[in-house]
């Protein structure tokens, strides 16, 4: 344990201080220890692993819903596109850019660039669509280099750079572990039809049993993205997300 | 609305002498202190050293009178929205509002509310700014947006590329799924399971004996966590018996649930020791069961002093009367809009919805809210007329104020003298406790950062760890040292951000700027790691997301070496300038007797003499394997709080060189094999597998409370778990500012009008902490 | 009938003699019109009073102290201050833009003030800050350049400068705002504090130079036997009396933006606030040049060629501009006092500095 004590200055000690505050100040007005970055001439360079507006991938999206359900903010919702699939729209105005998204995206069709730096006029603007979200966006800039901290042993220093820093960063997109959908007890299956209706690859499908004159539904696993729709809506609670051997 | 936008455009544009009044607006836009809520903390940066954004003629200064433009800075709650109206009303034309964060846009991760309003329903806003928080680069982004519109450039900052999706072959028959969220329909709601550990037979002993025949039952609940059934009667006993002879002597949290299908409210009060070493990691729940219909229970404020405010908040929000408590009836943290008693069950806030359909409007699921009419001030008649009968003024100061935050306390001051402070909290009231019962577990990492978000990891440490504590995960050592070194750095900023107000306070602006430069120092480092400035959200249940690199190591490593010549400077020019010593030495000290009677919590405490450290006495993460000390003072002045901070964080500077060296010898996971499952390749990287391994957390039945060591203090997580859903029960959280409140009331009395400032500051008070 | 004639003659033989212009000058001066403007204008009262140290440049402090201030702070404090509004030069006409947007703004008089009083007030409150102009001597020892030569100049100039608080008081009082009064009340107090040990200095120099006729101040500092040199204490003590009057840092408690909100000021919008704004470093001004002439020579200082008299106004002004940033820049190095602790700085400390202050010119004076 550590004991701190207040101090108690005396006369001295209080023009020992006074003299350090403005020999302090003096010090800096001659050499300052800046550190501003002139936005919006300059910007500072975030790491790549910033976390910012977030760009979609269609071709890679399986459609799984589940970035919409992970975010905290309701900010994604889910829209049909032509083709009868549901791809993520964003909604900036209630984003938190926590990235839960990208993150819980199976597929590694979002993913994320440094753009952060944006000023709406309305509201509804800031409601993205899919369409919108595809190709990177162009935002104003001003900006004639970028500035990185540094930090030595020493100090941190600005080092500027003349030019335009990058905000579209290529990190190789995630991939979840690939999984498949499995039925594990076909017996119970009540053909309620709820996993093909949920299904958007078209994976499930129903199935005559010509025999016993009862539908049984069929998964697809080449066709299974295993977005795991079906798991969870199963009435009966007997399909499994099983890894993709 | 359009019309007021339209009519200062109109002002500007108007007469011959139009470019020169365009100019002068575009380039003297003083924001007035309009401080709402977290993104205030980088709005402090983008007007501080990294950014300045004096740079652009934007000074921050002035009242409403006198400035010309506001940054609502996030939540605007229906409290502060009468403010906001005023403070808009207040101010000369033309003047601009611009909005940062997305919680004043459309709610943000707050959208589904009960307190919240939406500031573009209140007063004209011309920018909107995402984020949360917003960067300091963004928030400049939207001066130059509002320069450019003062002078006619028209411009979207954002252009969206559309794409048209690929068309394939149209499918069939669709279902939309459903809600990933799983509530039980009668959960069986228990405070006190038992759980088999080694450890408490004596201490129950101890109590059956000390309490014989006053309680129903006493359960060990837990490593150092007991429950006693009490009932109605002889609860009062029962915690006199408890304070006396136990020396149980602080209240940690009083707690309300409510069981609507079993008719009944559980009233609990989780009690421990500041003065026994022995008891200090022991948390003593006392509960009873009280009907559903006219709930009343005896107040323990004479007991423990510390439990006063939380009784009068359980009392807002549940209708549960505590007798004997002065404040019953009376409005404390809600505005006299909000929905009644609204953490009982059956108030609904919104639903989440999951799919877009067209022509809907936007905002259609927020809880509408009127324009308030008035502004609100609880403070009767007679309290002002009793105050000039005894040659007093009555002062109300913020919540729109240079020097109070989101805060509003009434003074009543004869001379110079305070002779009564009243605390109104709650501007920043989100009600997050409502907000974490419908959402999965993992959705409230997130939001519980939003309590502080200067201080963002230990509040996710928090949270994480009471789940933990609940799954019974080990987190892997790795990431134990990661979430130590981020927890440090996180009570580092959180110091440096006080410390910055403490100095605004004092009118040391170069205190306030050496401080933000010093964070902006750690913010570079934390960003790396975690990606984002001030709302990592990088903690999750079971360790981190995602593994550090050793060149992020390395900067935290040169860190602890180069913060020193700026904390050198910052102490210099400010910490020991004599100005400062007279002004907080001897100011609103507490004594240590006070300060445990009014439950003070960290950095606060120990300066009034109590050894009481949660790293020490219950060691989490790495604590325990470092070398590192505690400190505390004797003086519990307002200087024996800011130098004893000081001290701690120059332990913290220690703590995270030892942890940096260790951690890159220690290879391995960051991810517990158990949290993981079958998603074993996320071990390093959560990336892909996120919902699928936290989706669908359930804890085990029962509840389960940890408190964890922020930088301002105790944090205490309490979470009522049924077993089956994946939405908690009741999650009680209890800030160290909320705790703190009283102690900084107490401080206050006999103190001079002008030390309200040296209290608040050396108090690190953070409305929107304490307020959750 | 006044004789212009005379009155010319009268001016021309008082003029300030700019050896680098005469050239230009000398055509002119024959020309008629011209002529009697360009006379008036070197006439020395005239042109140290509208010109220089006078109200032009008064008008130009204001422009570029705040700019020199916020500037200076700004690098104290690891930033840089204004400057996109005029990257090249720094952002120099920050300070333009900001009295033209008071200017163009609203100005609001809320409904409990004392509406006459209210906007009154700010404008009243030229008068004792330019009033003391009248006395100043931008001049060297044997050079005067003063508007009225009076044997109670000092006196006169103490008297207006201690009129100032009342006007704070009456901008205080009309603004009818509890933090308003509040920073009323403590201007007043602090009024008292600082007042006494600054008239107590001033009167240490006065028995220090045996006059208080401006011009023998400045006289009784020939050469670099300034007034700081004679009496270091008495300069001290002046100093931190001025900081207090001006209410600057570590003094800035009536208008404490973070205690009171601007105090006196907090119902001031627009170009009423603007001048209220203003008027701080109109004070600093005249106190600074008070300071310059007491204790730092007055205008002395090597002659640079060429513009003969004007270089003594010249070294007057870049003194006390030299005065006005050390005072400027203490924003950035001290925090506020409380006060109480300003008080007891005033009634204490500074007292009995002054009281030595005295006993040290009595001494001196026996010296010399
Ligand atoms: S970043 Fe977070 S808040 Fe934003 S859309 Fe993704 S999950 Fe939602
Ligand atoms: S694949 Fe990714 S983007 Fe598509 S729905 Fe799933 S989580 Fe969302
Ligand atoms: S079969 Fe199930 S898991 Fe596979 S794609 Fe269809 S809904 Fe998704
Ligand atoms: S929650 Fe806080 S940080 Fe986020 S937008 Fe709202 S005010 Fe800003």
């Amino acid at each position: 344990m550590k004991k701190v004590a207040t101090p108690e200055y005396d006369i001295k000690d209080k023009l020992k201080y006074h003299v350090s505050a403005l020999s302090t100040a003096a010090k800096e007005v001659v050499m300052p220890l800046n550190i501003t970055t002139h936005y919006p001439r300059e910007r500072r360079k975030w790491p790549d692993c910033f976390r910012g507006y977030i760009l979609f991938d269609p071709e890679r999206c399986i459609s799984c819903f589940e970035c919409s359900f992970v975010c905290p903010a309701n900010a994604i919702w889910m829209k049909e596109a032509p083709s009868g699939r549901y791809y993520p729209t964003l909604d900036y105005g209630k984003c938190i850019f926590c990235h839960f998204c990208v993150d819980s995206c199976p597929g590694g069709a979002l993913r994320s660039t440094k753009i952060h730096d944006v000023a709406y006029k309305n509201m509804d603007e800031m409601f993205t669509h899919t369409e919108e979200m595809i190709e990177p966006p162009e935002i104003i800039r001003e900006d004639e280099g970028y500035v990185e901290y540094e930090i030595d042993k020493e100090d941190l220093t600005l080092k500027r750079t003349k030019g335009k820093d990058k905000l579209i960063v290529d990190v190789a997109p995630s991939q979840g572990v690939p999984m498949v959908s499995l039925c594990i007890d076909r017996g119970s299956c009540i053909a309620c039809k709820v996993c093909e209706k949920v299904c958007e690859s078209g994976a499930v499908s129903s199935l005559l049993d010509e025999a016993k004159m009862i539908i049984k539904m069929k998964i697809d696993s080449e066709k299974c993205t295993g977005c795991g729709l079906c798991v969870k809506e199963c009435s009966m609670q007997i399909l499994r997300l099983v890894r993709r051997e | 609305m359009e019309e007021y936008k339209n009519a200062n455009m109109r002002i500007i544009n108007s007469g011959p002498l139009a470019p020169f009044r365009k100019w002068a607006s575009k380039w003297s836009l003083w924001p007035c202190h309009f401080i709402t809520s977290c993104c205030g903390v980088e709005l402090a940066h983008a007007f501080a050293a990294g950014y300045d954004g004096e740079r652009l003629g934007t000074l921050n200064m002035g009242i409403s009178r006198q400035s010309n433009y506001i940054i609502i800075e996030g939540t605007i709650t229906r409290k502060m929205a009468r403010a906001l109206q005023f403070v808009w009303g207040q101010m000369p034309d033309p003047k601009f509002v611009n909005v940062i964060g997305a919680c004043g846009e459309r709610g943000g991760i707050f959208w589904n509310s009960y307190n919240i309003t939406h500031p573009s329903d209140i007063v004209p806003v011309d920018f909107f700014i995402p984020g949360c928080p917003i960067t300091p680069e963004a928030l400049l982004r939207g001066v130059r947006a509002t320069q450019d519109k003062i002078v006619g450039i028209d411009r979207k900052t954002i252009e969206f590329k559309r794409v048209e999706l690929p068309f394939e072959k149209q499918l069939e028959e669709r279902m939309v799924p459903t809600s990933p969220k799983l509530f039980a329909p009668t959960p069986l709601i228990k405070v006190d399971v038992k759980r088999e550990v080694d450890w408490g037979k004596e201490l129950e002993d101890n109590l059956k004996n000390k309490l014989e025949g006053l309680y129903e039952s006493i359960t060990i609940t837990g490593k150092s966590s007991i429950a006693i059934k009490t009932t109605q009667e002889n609860l009062k006993e029962v915690a006199q018996k408890l304070r006396e002879q136990m020396k149980l002597d602080h209240v940690k949290s009083v707690n309300v649930i409510e069981v609507p299908h079993e008719r009944k409210f559980i009233v609990e009060y989780i009690i421990s020791s500041y003065t026994e070493e022995e008891l200090m990691p022991v948390l003593v729940t006392v509960f009873v069961e009280i009907g559903l219909k006219d709930p009343k229970i005896e107040s323990l404020t004479s007991i423990w002093e510390s439990a006063n405010y939380s009784e009068r908040e359980m009392h807002e929000f549940f209708g549960v009367l505590f007798d004997g408590n002065k404040g019953m009836g009376k409005k404390f943290i809600l505005a006299p809009d909000t929905p009644d008693l609204p953490l009982r069950k059956e108030f609904k806030i919104p639903e989440e919805r999951y799919v877009f359909e067209k022509d809907m409007p936007l905002d259609e699921l927020m809880v509408p809210i009127e324009p308030p009419k008035d502004l609100y001030i609880p403070i009767s008649e007679e309290f002002i007329e009793e105050a000039y009968d005894n040659d007093e003024i009555v002062v109300p100061i913020g919540p729109h104020h240079a020097g109070s935050g989101h805060l509003r306390v009434t003074f009543r001051i004869k001379g110079d003298i305070i002779v009564e402070a009243i605390p109104e909290p709650g501007f920043v009231h989100r009600s997050m406790e409502k907000l974490a019962e419908n959402r999965l577990y993992i959705q409230n990492v997130p939001l519980f950062e939003r309590l502080a978000i200067n201080d963002p990891v230990n509040m996710n440490l928090g949270y994480v760890r009471t789940l933990e504590n609940a799954l019974g995960i080990e987190v892997p050592e790795r990431a134990q040292y990661l979430r130590t070194i981020m927890a440090e750095l996180s009570r580092i900023e959180a110091f440096y951000y006080d410390s910055g107000i403490f100095s605004l306070f004092f009118g040391h602006t170069t205190g306030f700027m050496y401080s933000m430069a010093i964070r902006e120092m750690v913010i570079e480092v934390l960003m790396g790691m975690t990606g984002s400035r001030s709302g990592p959200s990088f903690l999750v249940p079971g360790g981190i997301r995602r593994d550090i690199s050793d060149d992020v190591l390395k900067l935290t490593d040169n860190l602890t070496f180069a913060i020193h010549k700026r904390m050198k400077k910052f102490e210099d020019i400010f910490v020991y300038n004599p100005v400062t010593i007279a002004r907080a030495k001897g100011v609103g000290v507490l004594t240590k007797a006070d300060a445990i009677r009014c439950g003070i919590v960290g950095p606060f405490l120990r300066a009034s003499g109590v050894n009481y450290d949660i790293r020490k006495i219950a060691p989490y993460e790495a604590y325990d394997k470092l070398d590192w000390e505690v400190t505390t003072g004797d003086d519990g002045d307002c200087l024996g709080r800011f130098l004893g901070r000081l001290a701690e964080i120059k332990e913290s500077v220690r703590i995270i060189k030892q942890a940096v060296d260790a951690v890159r010898s220690i290879k391995g996971p960051i991810l517990s094999a158990d949290i993981l499952g079958e998603y074993k390749e996320a071990a390093s990287d959560i990336k892909g597998n996120f919902f699928r391994v936290f989706g669908n957390l359930v804890l085990p039945k029962g509840e389960w409370t940890t408190i964890t060591e922020a930088g301002r203090g105790t944090l205490l997580f309490s979470i009522i778990s049924d077993g089956e859903s994946n939405v908690p029960y009741r999650v009680r959280v209890i800030s160290p500012c909320w705790m703190n409140l009283r102690g900084f009331m107490e401080a206050l009395k006999g103190a001079r009008y002008a030390d309200f400032w040296a209290v608040y500051g050396s108090f690190g008070y953070f409305p929107p902490e304490a307020d959750r | 009938m006044i004789d212009i004639n005379a009155v010319i003659s009268m001016m021309m033989n008082n003029q300030v003699d700019i050896p680098l212009l005469q050239p230009l000058l000398k055509p002119m001066l024959e020309m008629p019109l011209v002529g009697y403007l360009i006379a008036l204008v070197l006439w020395k009262p005239f042109f140290v009073l509208i010109l220089m140290p006078g109200f032009a440049t008064l008008g130009i402090m204001l422009l570029i102290l705040p700019w020199i201030e916020r500037k200076m702070v700004g690098r104290m404090q690891w930033r840089v201050g204004p400057r996109e509004i005029s990257p090249h030069t720094r952002g120099i006409i920050q300070l333009l833009a900001d009295s033209l947007r008071f200017l163009f703004q609203e100005v609001i008089i809320h409904k409990d003030a004392h509406r006459s009083y209210f906007l009154q007030f700010p404008f009243l409150y030229f008068i004792p800050v330019l009033l003391p102009l009248l006395f100043i001597n931008a001049g060297t020892a044997g050079n005067p350049l003063v508007p009225i030569v009076s044997d109670y100049g000092l006196q006169l100039m103490v008297a207006l400068i201690c009129l100032m608080p009342v006007f704070i008081l009456g901008v205080g009082w009309a603004s009818n705002n509890r933090f308003a009064f509040i920073g009323t009340v403590r201007e007043a107090f602090l009024y008292f504090a600082y007042e006494i040990p600054f008239i107590i200095v001033v009167l240490a120099m006065i028995v220090l130079y045996g006059t208080s006729n401006t011009v023998g101040v400045v006289n009784a500092q020939s050469g670099v036997w300034w007034g700081i040199i004679q009496n270091p204490l008495a300069a001290l003590t002046f100093f931190i009396a001025m900081v207090m009057a001006t209410a600057r840092l570590p003094f800035e408690i009536p208008e404490a933006d973070q205690e009171v909100s601007f105090g006196p000021f907090v119902e001031y919008s627009g170009i009423a606030f603007g001048l209220a704004y203003v008027m701080g470093y109109e004070k600093m001004y005249v106190l600074s040049a008070l300071m310059t002439m007491l204790f730092l020579g007055g205008g002395s200082g090597p002659v640079i060629p060429g513009l003969g008299e004007l270089s003594y106004a010249i070294w007057f002004v870049l003194k006390t501009l030299i005065v006005l940033v050390v005072m400027a820049n203490l924003r950035g190095v001290y925090p506020r006092y409380r006060l109480d602790q300003a008080l007891k700085i005033g009634w204490g400390a500074m007292l009995i500095l002054a009281l030595v202050a005295v006993a040290w010119s009595l001494v001196m004076g026996v010296i010399l």
